[in-house]
């Protein structure tokens, strides 16, 4: 299956879902709303994307909104995806997709560690690379520490 | 009271002394290999359940990198997995050329296989020294070191560095090889080549240790895909994926070499196929010492590098499996995001579905069979 076709397939699957798409290479790029992320990804590994290579978050702060990336690919095709999914900064919540790949729960884990957001339906959403008492989400843009001294040369 | 009873009432006094406990493995722990700390509940001698609790050495590398211009990010790149740090090296700038369309003359195409391969070789003879260790073997771990301390010595002829080298550069190479390298690198290689058997003798054909791994760990090729297992994890699983020759990067596909693969997704499996790889290693450097050619080592680079405008994710295999980077540009000197996609963070994920069931003594092997760095896992 080609770029093409897999973006072909899920634009008329899910026609109103899909916000814009393209190719690029080998690679099908689709953005999407974040309230179909579950079913357009449980397509895609229907069609044969079925290796989550990654997943990621990007905070979009000029626009306020935190993006979640998907990256698929395949071992039997040399086709790949790049799904991505804008959620509003303020209220950062999206499907899980653990139930679809078992790599999904430990990458879900780092973006809520890093960028606070909320991946409804985890299995065992907790922080994974800082400690439980962590306050704050690092990777965001805006992050300030306050036990950040500034620096003032004598 | 009749014998009945009084079989059942011992039952269960018995069942009561069995009961389930909590035991920390790490994060100081000798087989963990770094700062990983399992908490395991164990059934007497049978793990139950395994939760990996892992940070302990995370320093914020994406974080550090959204703050450094793109040459400074290298030799943070070292730090990430640094028993493989030419790769990692090799990872990230391989990222950046393919999202800028520069192509690297073909001389440093072709030193960058040689050292990525004999960092292959030196990752792999750390790996097999240590498991042995774990295993009770001390013998293999002295010959291992032993091997890869003159890989190190070409690595400090040609770059200075022992461990960290910092020496890949966006667009090619920053020095060239030394006028003795062709010479020192065949004769390690025909010095390397009869030590393969010698680890035989003491691993492959121990009966010991056949009868320790074989069975032990079974990693089923669904289970794995579900996961996103890579590297020779996968490859013992029976699944053929090598991305040197299945999503081939820089000149991969100029050179003939075998992909061993695994049948049982066993650790005997496991270790099989990082022990066929050092072979395959060797036949990738010797051809690649006989066509190197003459000629420029660096592409033409502008002095302020300035990605344009977009995002990509590029992967490259490591010793220990798919190293992806993904890297949002906005058009100025520093990435918006960037992202590490380590191998051994995924293929440590798996471990609390594989080894629930197992033995202790049995999980510190299968544990080893994976081939976790730290240093990468937390970041």
């Amino acid at each position: 299956m080609t770029p093409d076709e897999v973006i072909e397939t899920i634009k008329s699957q899910f026609g109103d879902a899909v916000k814009a798409s393209e190719v690029k290479g080998v690679e099908a790029r689709i953005d999407i709303h974040p309230e179909k992320n579950y079913e357009i990804l449980m397509a895609l590994k229907g069609i044969g994307l079925d290796y989550l290579n990654c997943l990621s978050a990007v905070d979009r702060i000029a626009s306020g909104e935190l993006e979640v990336v998907y990256n698929l690919s395949s071992l039997s095709l040399p086709t790949k995806a790049l799904v991505r999914a804008r959620v509003p900064r303020e209220d950062p919540i999206i499907r899980s997709v653990a139930s679809l790949w078992g790599t999904a729960d430990w990458h879900e884990r780092e973006a809520f560690d890093m960028m606070g957001i909320r991946f409804d339906g985890h299995p065992d959403l907790r922080r994974i690379l800082l400690s439980e008492d962590w306050v704050g989400f690092p990777l965001r843009k805006d992050y300030q520490d306050e036990r950040l001294v500034p620096y003032e040369p004598v | 009271m009749n014998s009945h009873e009084h079989e059942t009432e011992s039952a269960e006094r018995t069942q009561e002394t069995m009961e389930e406990m909590y035991v920390n493995m790490g994060p100081q722990h000798p087989s963990t290999h770094g700062v990983l700390r399992l908490l395991l509940k164990l059934d007497g001698e049978v793990v139950t359940e395994v939760i990996p609790y892992i940070g302990y050495l995370h320093r914020c590398h994406e974080k550090i990198g959204e703050n450094r211009i793109y040459t400074q990010i290298i030799p943070y790149t070292d730090r990430l997995d640094y028993l493989a740090s030419m790769y990692n090296n090799w990872g990230f700038v391989l990222t950046v050329e393919r999202h800028l369309g520069i192509a690297v003359p073909e001389r440093a195409e072709y030193m960058r296989v040689i050292l990525g391969e004999l960092q292959r070789i030196a990752s792999h003879l750390i790996w097999l020294g240590t498991f042995g260790l774990d295993l009770g073997n001390f013998t293999i771990f002295l010959y291992c070191f032993r091997e890869r301390e003159k890989i190190l010595d070409l690595f400090e002829s040609v770059c200075g560095q022992r461990l960290n080298y910092a020496f890949y550069r966006i667009g090619g190479m920053p020095l060239d090889l030394p006028d003795s390298f062709v010479a020192d690198c065949k004769a390690f290689l025909e010095w390397f080549k009869p030590r393969l058997p010698e680890y035989d003798a003491v691993m492959t054909d121990n009966i010991i240790f056949q009868k320790r791994v074989q069975g032990l760990g079974i990693l089923d090729p669904k289970t794995a895909i579900n996961y996103a297992i890579s590297g020779p994890v996968l490859r013992g699983s029976g699944i053929k994926w090598d991305l040197r020759r299945n999503d081939p990067y820089s000149i991969y596909d100029r050179f003939e070499f075998d992909i061993p693969v695994g049948t049982s997704g066993d650790v005997w499996d496991r270790y099989m196929v990082r022990r066929i790889e050092m072979e395959e290693s060797v036949k990738i450097i010797e051809q690649a010492l006989q066509g190197l050619p003459s000629g420029e080592i660096i592409a033409k680079m502008p002095k302020k590098l300035k990605p344009p405008v977009g995002d990509i994710y590029s992967r490259v295999e490591t010793p220990r499996g798919e190293l992806g980077f993904y890297i949002v540009s906005d058009g100025s000197e520093k990435p918006y995001r960037y992202k590490v996609r380590s191998p051994t963070f995924v293929n440590l994920s798996v471990l609390p579905v594989i080894g629930t069931g197992c033995f202790v003594a049995d999980l510190v092997a299968i544990l080893g069979s994976f081939d976790i760095v730290l240093g990468e896992v937390d970041r």
